[in-house]
C-alpha cells in the first residue's frame, strides 16, 4: 500500500477517467439533474455516500461470500441486491430520523440504485483490486478510496455542469438544441478540456 | 396480431429508447467506439431486454408492489448473468472489450423502464413484442453513433477501410466525440420533430 | 410591450465603445504577432491565418442564414476567433485543418450557446483543443524558425517535456520569437505591444493577465527544478503559449468572472493548471487546457464574488 497508488487513484478518477465525463457512468442523472445547482449538489452528496458504502460493502461480500465458495459469476447478482437494499435501508433510516434531510434528498435515493455509477464502481474495483482471484495488498483502502475519488469526480462534474447550464439559463440557445442536445455538447468541451490532465507521471 | 406489430415497431422509431426516450446512455456511448461493439451490445441488451419483460409480464400478479423493484432487478440480473455467461464462454474478445458495461446493463435504464413502466401492465405476449421492439431501436441506435464514431475516428466501418486517404479524426473515438456525436444526432432529431410539429 | 423591456444576461459591456470598435481593435491589436508570425515561419503562418478568418466569417454568417438570426458578422468577434485560432496552430499544417477548427470554433464554441455574449468557453480554445485531439500529429509538428521550408523542430517546452537538455536558446531568443512554437505565440515583444494597445484603451485589465502570469512563475520556480526554488520561472513565462494565452483568451470577456475578486481567482485557478499540466502531465502545454477548465468554472466563481446588492447582509 502507498501512497503512490492512492495518488494514482485520485487524479485518475477525478480528473483523467472521470467517472461521468470519461467513463460515461451515471449519465442519466447527470444530464436530468445537472439543470439546476442545488438538486445538483444534494444528488452528488447522495451519490457519494452510496458509492463509498456500497464499494465497502460490495467489497467484503465478494471477498467473504463469493471467492471463498466459487460464486464469483453471482457477482452481478449480488451486488446489485446489495445496492438496492442498502438504498432501501438508508431511506428508510433518514425518513425516520430527519424528516428535513429526507425532503432534501430523499427523492433522489430510488434513483442512485440504478445509477450505472454504483454498480459501476463495485465491479471496477473487483476488476482493479483483485488479481487471479486473490486480492492485492491494500486491496480495500484502494477500493474505498477509489469510491470516494469516483464520488468527488461526479461532483465536480455536476458541479460545474449545473453552474454553465444555470447560466444558459438567460441565453437564446438554438431550439432544437435546447436542455439535452446543449448539455452533451457542453459535456464534450468539458471532456475535451480534462484531456488536459491525461498523461500524468508522477 | 396487428397490436403485436405496433408493440414492435413503436420501439423502432416513434419511442426509440435512445433518441426519443433518452434512456440508457452510459453503454450507449462507451461502447459505440466500434460497430461490432455496437452490434454485441445491441445484441446482449436485447436478449435481457426480452427474457426479463416477458417474465415480469408473467409474473407480474403474483410481485407484491412495495417490493416490485427490487423483484425486476432480480430477475433481469438472472438475465444478465446469463448473458454475461454465455459472452465469456463463446465470444471472450467481445467480452473482454465491452467490460463493465455488461453487467451494467443489469441497471440500463431502458431495461427497467421498459419493465417498470410496460411489461408490469400488460400480457406476455405484448411485453415480448414491446421488449423485441425496443432492443432493435436500441440496437439500431447504437449501430448509427457507433458506425458515425467509427468512420470518423479510424476512417473504417467493421474493420474494413472505406475511403482511400482519409485521415482519421481521432476525437471521435475518444469520449469527448461521442458525447459531441450525440448531443448532434439529439439536436438533429430535435429538429425533425420540430419542424413536423 | 414586449419589445420595451430586454432582459439579457450578463456580461454587459459598459464601456464607451461599441462592441464592434472593441472588437476590431482588439484584431488590430494582434496584427504584430500576425507579422511576427509570419516573419519567422514564411508565408505559410498568413495563408493558414487567413484560411481560418475566412472560414470563421463564413461558418457564422452561414449559421445565422441557417437559423435566421441576425447576421453578426461585421461585429468583428468571429475574425478573432479565426485569428486566435490561427496563433495556436503551428504554421505548417494542411490549409484545411484551421478551416475545420474554425468551423467547430464557431458552431460549437459560440453559436449552440446563443452567439457572442453568450458562450461559456473560449471558442478558439474550444476549436484548438478539438483539432489538438482529433489529428495530435499535425497539431505537433512544428517547421524550424527562419527556415522557410519543412524542416522541423521540437518547441522548447517539448523538448523539456521529454527531459532532454535546452541548448542554444537565450531568454532574448525567447522573448523575440527564435524558437519553434504556434504562430501567435512565439514573439513575446509582438503580443506584449498588441497587449499594451488594449491595456491603455482599458478593453482589458491587468487583473487576469497579471495574475495568470505570476502565479504560473511562483509554481515554477517552487517546482520547476530537482530542488525547491530552483525553478526556472523566467524560461516558463517567456516559452509556450502563456503570454498569448494570459493577454489575448483568458481575457475574454465573455467567458471569464464580471468582478476584479473573481478575475484574480480565475487568474491564479488558470496559473496554477498551466503549471500542473506543464510540470507533471502529458502535454508540454497546458494553457489551452488550463482556461477552459476555468471558463467552466466561470459561473461559478460568478455566483461566489457578485458584489453584494445595498441593503442585504
Amino acid at each position: 500500500m502507498n501512497i503512490q497508488e492512492f495518488l494514482t487513484i485520485f487524479i485518475s478518477a477525478v480528473f483523467i477517467y472521470n467517472v461521468i465525463l470519461s467513463r460515461f457512468l451515471g449519465l442519466c442523472s447527470f444530464i436530468a439533474i445537472s439543470k439546476e445547482t442545488k438538486p445538483a449538489l444534494a444528488m452528488s452528496f447522495a451519490v457519494m455516500f452510496v458509492i463509498v458504502s456500497s464499494s465497502m460493502i460490495t467489497w467484503f461480500v465478494y471477498r467473504f461470500m463469493l471467492l471463498p465458495f466459487n460464486l464469483t459469476y453471482l457477482r452481478t447478482i449480488s451486488f446489485i441486491l446489495v445496492i438496492a437494499t442498502f438504498v432501501q435501508f438508508v431511506e428508510m433510516v433518514v425518513r425516520k430520523v430527519s424528516p428535513q434531510l429526507y425532503r432534501a434528498f430523499g427523492i433522489y435515493l430510488p434513483l442512485i440504485t440504478v445509477n450505472c455509477a454504483v454498480l459501476g464502481v463495485a465491479v471496477l474495483n473487483i476488476d482493479m483490486f483483485f488479481l487471479n482471484g486473490k486480492q492485492v495488498a491494500g486491496s480495500f483502502y484502494y477500493s474505498v478510496f477509489q469510491g470516494l475519488c469516483v464520488g468527488l469526480g461526479y461532483t465536480l462534474a455536476m458541479l460545474l455542469m449545473s453552474g454553465i447550464r444555470e447560466r444558459l439559463q438567460l441565453c437564446n440557445v438554438p431550439k432544437s438544441l435546447k436542455d439535452f442536445p446543449l448539455a452533451f455538447i457542453i459535456g464534450s468541451i468539458l471532456s475535451l478540456s480534462f484531456m488536459g490532465f491525461s498523461g500524468f507521471s508522477r | 396480431m396487428k397490436n403485436l406489430v405496433k408493440e414492435f415497431t413503436k420501439g423502432i422509431i416513434k419511442e426509440n429508447p435512445t433518441f426519443i426516450l433518452v434512456l440508457g446512455l452510459c453503454p450507449t456511448l462507451a461502447v459505440s467506439v466500434s460497430v461490432a461493439n455496437g452490434i454485441g451490445m445491441g445484441i446482449a441488451a436485447t436478449f435481457v431486454l426480452l427474457g426479463s419483460s416477458a417474465i415480469v409480464a408473467l409474473v407480474r400478479d403474483f410481485i407484491p408492489d412495495k417490493i416490485r423493484i427490487p423483484c425486476y432487478i432480480v430477475i433481469i440480473a438472472t438475465f444478465v448473468t446469463i448473458a454475461e455467461l454465455c459472452m465469456k464462454a463463446y465470444s471472450p474478445v467481445l467480452d473482454r472489450a465491452l467490460g463493465i458495461y455488461v453487467p451494467l446493463i443489469v441497471v440500463n435504464c431502458i431495461v427497467l423502464g421498459r419493465a417498470e413502466a410496460f411489461a408490469c401492465k400488460n400480457s406476455m405476449a405484448r411485453s415480448f413484442f414491446d421488449g423485441l421492439g425496443m432492443g432493435l431501436g436500441f440496437t439500431l441506435a447504437l449501430i448509427l453513433i457507433s458506425g458515425i464514431r467509427e468512420f470518423l475516428g479510424s476512417g473504417q466501418i467493421l474493420g474494413h477501410a472505406l475511403i482511400k486517404g482519409f485521415e482519421p479524426i481521432f476525437v471521435f473515438g475518444m469520449p469527448s466525440g461521442a458525447l459531441l456525436v450525440i448531443g448532434l444526432l439529439l439536436g438533429f432529431f430535435n429538429l425533425l420533430k420540430n419542424r413536423k410539429a | 410591450m414586449k419589445n420595451n423591456l430586454i432582459v439579457s444576461g450578463s456580461p454587459h459591456i459598459r464601456k464607451e465603445g461599441s462592441v464592434p470598435r472593441i472588437m476590431w481593435t482588439v484584431a488590430a491589436s494582434l496584427i504584430p504577432a500576425e507579422i511576427a508570425g509570419v516573419v519567422i515561419f514564411g508565408l505559410d503562418a498568413l495563408w493558414v491565418t487567413l484560411a481560418a478568418i475566412i472560414a470563421a466569417v463564413l461558418s457564422e454568417w452561414a449559421f445565422g442564414i441557417f437559423t435566421k438570426r441576425k447576421i453578426t458578422v461585421l461585429d468583428g468577434s468571429a475574425v478573432i476567433t479565426g485569428i486566435l485560432l490561427a496563433f495556436n496552430l503551428p504554421s505548417g499544417v494542411p490549409l484545411w485543418l484551421p478551416v475545420v477548427g474554425a468551423v467547430f470554433s464557431i458552431f460549437i464554441g459560440k453559436q449552440v450557446f446563443g452567439g457572442l455574449g453568450q458562450n461559456i468557453f473560449n471558442p478558439a480554445l474550444v476549436g484548438r483543443v478539438f483539432l489538438m485531439a482529433s489529428w495530435p500529429k499535425y497539431m505537433t509538428t512544428f517547421p524550424r524558425p527562419f527556415s522557410y521550408d519543412a524542416v522541423t523542430s521540437a518547441t522548447p517546452l517539448a523538448i523539456l517535456k521529454e527531459g532532454k537538455i535546452l541548448e542554444h536558446i537565450s531568454y532574448l531568443d525567447l522573448f523575440l520569437g527564435k524558437r519553434g512554437g504556434c504562430i501567435g505565440e512565439v514573439c513575446i515583444l509582438a503580443l506584449l505591444i498588441g497587449a499594451a494597445v488594449l491595456l491603455i484603451r482599458g478593453y482589458i485589465t491587468w487583473h487576469i493577465p497579471v495574475t495568470y502570469i505570476f502565479t504560473t512563475a511562483v509554481f515554477t520556480y517552487i517546482f520547476g527544478a530537482g530542488q525547491f526554488f530552483h525553478g526556472d520561472w523566467l524560461f516558463h513565462i517567456l516559452s509556450g503559449g502563456l503570454i498569448l494565452g494570459a493577454f489575448f483568451m483568458a481575457t475574454d470577456y465573455v467567458a471569464t468572472p464580471l468582478t476584479a475578486k473573481g478575475q484574480i481567482i480565475f487568474g491564479v485557478g488558470c496559473g496554477l493548471l498551466t503549471a500542473v499540466i506543464r510540470l507533471w502531465g502529458g502535454y508540454p502545454e497546458g494553457a489551452s487546457y488550463a482556461i477552459l477548465m476555468m471558463n467552466a468554472a466561470t459561473p461559478f466563481i460568478d455566483r461566489y464574488t457578485k458584489n453584494r446588492i445595498y441593503g442585504s447582509k
